[in-house]
């Protein structure tokens, strides 16, 4: 009578244990983080044609550490701020020659944040606005024009604004 | 008789009130002589002290349940039990507010073989719980691993996905195993381990039913969960002679 209420009961309590440690309390590697802008340098010209700008650099403004780079030349991650709407960088193309050309570009997007679990919290996703930059020093500007390629930024599987120049 | 006595003294450990049980088993004994030949109605009604010791010492937890039973045989009874509860967590990388009613009905089946004019219950049983709850998520922080601008790794606390996600609901199935132990004449103290099995739920939008009333914590890949609980109950005897 006994021995089956005692072994049920050692199973059960076993078994209580057991679910409530569980992996679900870490967030795993191969989940996507938030994504930042992927931006293509393009030909004017030729809307089409990636083209890589001589002594290229970009500069974040109200960070002076140097940004993550990641990509190629030609084709660039910037993460965007989470607090705010917008996000400024410097993009230098001759860079320490006497041909040095500094735009000063503001981009511009709204923020929306989608579940993925409470271990990882939240993913921020972006929708970059109808006039996704600003030049923010008009006047002998090296970038001509911009074009969006993807207004909505939640992966960083293609580019989402092209630069012209 | 030696075995009933190891079982008293683990159950009376459980419940803090060995030498109040040790002390009544004699008045059950004495009690029960004349109730032999008369079968009676017994509905027996409480509640969950930990959930009320709980409300009182933590400031993120409100909650109360009321338990019952009725016995429909010698060895089995209908069961129910009701709550509210109104819980705020932080889970990880989100804190929220669950707020909400369940009900879960089944019955017991009582496996304890009782000595004469002893009334203790190992039950095993069964429960479909329901609750009606709404969650509400009040902060979280965003999941980035190469965090590049200042305070980027700041909860959100207003706006965005926060605010409050109304009407969801969530049914599932529980097992039952309860220990009763009667520390005085009619006043019972149980305590229950609970496994349960969610069959469905109405996942809130942007967001997850991570704490659900009644079933408790519900986790992301299994649809399984624990709960206990810790009673004291009252039975109501009315007695109809044959």
């Amino acid at each position: 009578m006994f021995k089956p209420i005692i072994k049920f009961c050692a199973s059960l309590l076993t078994l209580i244990l057991v679910i409530n440690c569980e992996r679900d309390d870490i967030c795993i590697e191969e989940i996507q983080e938030s994504p930042d802008l992927i931006i293509l340098m393009l030909d004017i010209e030729n809307k089409t044609e990636r083209k890589v700008p001589s002594g290229f650099s970009i500069l974040a403004i109200g960070n002076n550490e140097e940004l993550p780079s990641r990509g190629s030349l030609d084709s660039i991650a910037l993460p965007l701020k989470i607090q705010e709407n917008i996000v400024q960088f410097e993009f230098i193309i001759n860079q320490g020659t006497s041909n040095e050309n500094i735009d000063t570009l503001q981009i511009n997007y709204k923020r929306f944040d989608s579940f993925i679990n409470s271990a990882c919290g939240f993913r921020s996703n972006y929708i970059l606005e109808k006039q996704p930059a600003t030049i923010l020093n008009p006047g002998n500007n090296w970038i001509k024009g911009f074009t969006i390629l993807r207004d909505t930024i939640s992966d960083e599987t293609n580019a989402h604004l092209g630069i012209l120049h | 008789m030696k075995l009933t006595h190891t079982w008293v003294f683990y159950i009376s450990l459980l419940s803090f009130c060995y030498s109040v049980s040790q002390e009544n088993d004699n008045i059950t004994i004495n009690d029960s002589l004349n109730l032999k030949k008369e079968k009676s109605i017994n509905l027996r009604v409480g509640f969950d002290l930990y959930r009320i010791i709980l409300s009182r010492v933590s400031d993120d937890f409100d909650g109360f349940e009321i338990v019952g039973d009725f016995k429909v045989s010698e060895n089995f009874f209908i069961a129910l039990e009701l709550g509210n509860l109104d819980i705020t967590k932080q889970v990880e990388q989100v804190n929220f507010t669950t707020n909400g009613n369940y009900f879960k009905v089944g019955f017991d089946y009582n496996m304890f073989e009782n000595l004469e004019g002893m009334n203790n219950h190992i039950t095993l049983g069964a429960r479909i719980g329901s609750s009606r709850h709404d969650q509400t998520l009040n902060s979280y922080t965003i999941l980035d691993r190469t965090r590049y601008w200042t305070n980027s790794d700041l909860p959100i606390t207003n706006g965005f996905a926060t605010g409050e996600r109304p009407d969801l609901n969530a049914l599932w199935f529980e097992v039952v195993l309860n220990f009763k132990v009667q520390i005085l004449k009619n006043i019972y103290t149980g305590i229950s381990l609970r496994l349960n099995r969610l069959i469905s739920d109405k996942i809130p939008s942007n967001f997850d039913n991570i704490y659900i009333p009644g079933f408790n914590k519900k986790t992301q890949d299994n649809v399984f969960g624990a709960g206990f609980n810790y009673t004291l109950t009252y039975n109501f005897s009315l007695l109809s002679k044959k």
